[in-house]
């Protein structure tokens, strides 16, 4: 069975247009209408990869986000109308691991979700050893499980995956763009708020006081690393 | 209307003017009233001497004429005759003898004031007419009063002089002292207007404050109900100019919200578009020749009317004021490097000066992109592509004027500046095009061509926006190496990071 998409999107010819195109590229496509039908959908027969338009009519892109990211860790994409709105950050702070923006090229929207595939099913991260410690901090990257002090942490694979890049070069200074090719597959066109939002939920999770993190810390203008 | 030239304040601040004009009117009251102080107090002090000398002289004159009844005149002297008279007056007199009708006899006390000083009309008058008479006269640089009565029975008249010197005295005295205490109103008659230009132009500064606040984009702000409003002129002013803000917001929120909506609407079906040519595309192989050919042609112009949409829209966002600056930390020249390989798919010589080669700077990034993208693009077109690309600083104390070019940030005026230069070979821009270039669809300026590779000229207007968006600029300029060819420059200002979390700033700069 191949992989599954499911599309929110309000506007039929899109969806149609995109189901077909998407079709093309192997990809199997259930689509709903609305973000109620979505997240009934999801939660009945949850999808590989979940691509949600921002502006619904009803339910928006962001509670359909959230409501899903609740249910599973799947990798979602957003899709918003500009790239300089809050939408984009808001719907990354929402879950989202990706976002495009309307019109977007089908094909492209293909090497997102493989790239976000990629780093669901795990592939090796160079570098990364069975088991790393940073202070209290224990990253297993073959089971896919980081502890504080013991006691487990949930990340989001995205987030894991940032991580465990992070950590296979503990000490270096990775840039946003760097870290947008090599987490997200983006070229240098990438969008750096993607990097800062989630290197921001990162912290909420395995920093003690997220407001002054002691792991994952800035490089001032030049980007982030993890340290002990 | 007022023609310029006729005010004689024409060329002085509305401050200076209100003061000036209220200096001057205290002035010319204070003027007024010491004017009329000094001929109130000179004629009450004349009138006062006057009617004392009158009196006097009357009574005087009766006694001389009693000790006159049976002396003969030729025995009489002035001593014997005026001696016991309280004259303070200079007493002198004329006599006739009545019996003989002989010359008349003069006799005073004080003979620089005896009878030959007094005027002729004064003489007759009192001799002739036998009426008591009074004239003010000078003599000999003095001021005098004489007055005289005659004696009865034409034995002639008793004269007294008076000097009016000391009255001139005071009078030239008191006028000195108005004349000073006239210069000193002026001062408060300039403090008098120095505050009430202060009240006059109180609304004025804050209408302008206001009005600068809008322009800087809080289109929200109004002219608070200050006590001033309550004034019927200024109340409807107030009124009035709320009333045009509220228009001007309204027809900005509604132009963004257009823009917005348009924006919305070609989207939707440029999605489809896209997603449909896509599927065409991948099942090209299956079609017939000349359906390929139909959707290659659709294809590109598919690319170039998305990209035009894009272009219009983001000018449109310009033209509403409805753009922010995303700034977030930028190591600029390794940046420039990945950027110039994917946009031109070959690797582009970029030539960084040492102290560029690290430098980071608060950039939006997706707009700097942009302009560089639109640079490489251009020269792709009219100039066979990008030989090189430079970046260097320019430090804040050697630039030279930025020109008509408006600077909107305040102080990016001292700042360091990076250049980033896109260079090519190329046929160069003419002189006369080098502004024209960077205005809307100013298409196919360079070389003159026309060709279906000549984009619509959004790209380079576009450029322009978003750099002066950042306060900084673009130009193009002739190659200084004599080569032909143009360089492309773009000029931004050199803001260093200076917190940590720059990726989620937001800085809303609206033009």
């Amino acid at each position: 069975m191949g992989t599954r998409i499911l599309t929110v999107e309000d506007d039929e010819r899109i969806r149609t247009a995109v189901k077909l195109a998407l079709e093309d590229e192997g990809w199997e496509v259930t689509e709903a209408v609305n973000g109620e039908e979505a997240i009934a959908f999801f939660a009945r027969d949850p999808a590989d990869v979940v691509l949600i338009d921002i502006m619904l009519p009803g339910l928006d892109g962001f509670e359909v986000c959230r409501a899903i990211r609740r249910m599973a860790d799947v990798p979602i994409v957003m899709v918003t109308a500009r790239a300089d709105t809050h939408d984009v950050v808001a719907g990354l702070e929402a879950g989202a691991d990706d976002y495009l923006t309307k019109p977007f090229v089908p094909k492209e929207l293909s090497a997102r979700i493989r790239a976000l595939l990629r780093r669901v099913r795990g592939t090796e991260v160079p570098g990364a050893v069975n088991r790393m410690r940073f202070g209290d901090l224990e990253i297993s990257p073959a089971e896919g499980t980081v502890t504080r002090a013991g006691t487990p942490i949930h990340l989001t694979k995205t987030e894991f995956r940032l991580l465990v890049e992070l950590a296979a070069n503990a000490g270096r200074v990775f840039s946003r763009e760097a870290l947008l090719e090599q987490v997200w597959g983006h070229d240098y066109f990438g969008d750096g708020r993607l990097v800062d939002v989630h290197i921001r939920r990162l912290r909420t999770k395995v920093e003690a006081d997220p407001a002054d993190p002691r792991h994952v810390v800035t490089v001032r203008g030049l980007g982030y690393k993890l340290q002990g | 209307m007022r023609r310029p030239g006729f005010n004689p304040f024409g060329s002085l601040s509305l401050r200076a003017r209100i003061i000036a004009a209220f200096t001057t009117g205290i002035i010319v009251i204070a003027a007024l009233v010491a004017m009329s102080a000094v001929a109130l107090t000179r004629s009450n002090l004349l009138d006062q001497r006057e009617h004392t000398a009158q009196i006097r002289v009357r009574t005087n004159g009766a006694l001389m004429a009693d000790s006159l009844e049976g002396v003969d005149l030729n025995d009489v002297d002035a001593q014997s005759l005026m001696g016991s008279f309280s004259a303070s007056g200079k007493p002198s007199a004329l006599l006739f003898d009545p019996t003989s009708r002989g010359p008349a006899r003069s006799i005073s006390l004080d003979p620089r004031f005896g009878t030959s000083v007094l005027p002729e009309a004064l003489v007759r008058a009192v001799i002739d007419r036998e009426q008591p008479s009074l004239m003010r006269f000078s003599s000999r640089g003095q001021v005098l009063l004489a007055a005289g009565v005659p004696l009865g029975g034409h034995r002639g008249g008793y004269f007294e002089i008076v000097d009016l010197d000391d009255i001139a005295d005071t009078i030239r005295k008191l006028t000195f002292r108005l004349l000073l205490a006239t210069i000193a109103a002026s001062v408060p008659g300039a403090l008098l207007g120095a505050w009430s230009s202060r009240r006059v132009l109180r609304p004025l500064a804050e209408v302008s404050q206001v009005a600068e606040t809008i322009a800087l984009g809080r289109f929200d702000a109004r002219l608070a109900d200050a006590g001033w409003a309550d004034d019927p002129d200024l109340g409807r002013f107030v009124h009035s100019f709320n009333s045009m803000a509220d228009a001007v917001s309204d027809r900005i929120e509604r132009d963004a919200r257009f823009a917005s909506d348009v924006s919305h609407e070609l989207r939707s079906p440029l999605m489809t578009f896209n997603a449909s040519l896509e599927v065409l595309r991948n099942a090209r192989d299956e079609m017939p020749e000349r359906a390929q050919l139909a959707l290659d042609l659709l294809s590109e112009d598919m690319e170039r009317f998305t990209q035009l949409v894009e272009d219009l829209l983001e000018i449109s966002r310009f033209d509403a004021g409805a753009v922010r600056l995303d700034l977030g930390a930028v190591l600029l020249v390794e940046t420039i490097r990945m950027a110039t390989r994917s946009l031109s798919g070959e690797s582009i010589t970029v030539d960084a000066a040492a102290d560029v080669d690290d430098l980071v700077i608060l950039v939006d990034k997706r707009r700097l992109m942009r302009i560089l993208a639109n640079f490489i693009d251009n020269a792709r077109k009219y100039a066979g592509g990008t030989t090189r690309i430079e970046v260097t600083t320019v430090p804040a104390s050697s630039q030279e004027a930025a020109g008509d070019d408006e600077v909107l940030h305040e102080d990016a005026d001292h700042r360091d500046r990076v250049r980033i230069v896109v260079e090519d070979s190329g046929p160069g821009v003419p002189e006369e095009l080098r502004k024209r270039i960077f205005e809307r669809f100013s298409r196919g300026v360079q070389g003159g061509s026309r060709s279906s590779a000549t984009g619509v000229g959004l790209g380079l207007a576009l450029a322009a926006e978003h750099a002066r968006l950042h306060g900084g600029d673009v130009w193009v300029e002739p190659r200084t190496d004599g080569v032909s060819g143009a360089r492309f420059v773009v000029e931004l200002p050199v803001v260093e990071p200076d917190n940590e979390e720059h990726g989620e700033t937001l800085v809303e700069v609206t033009t």
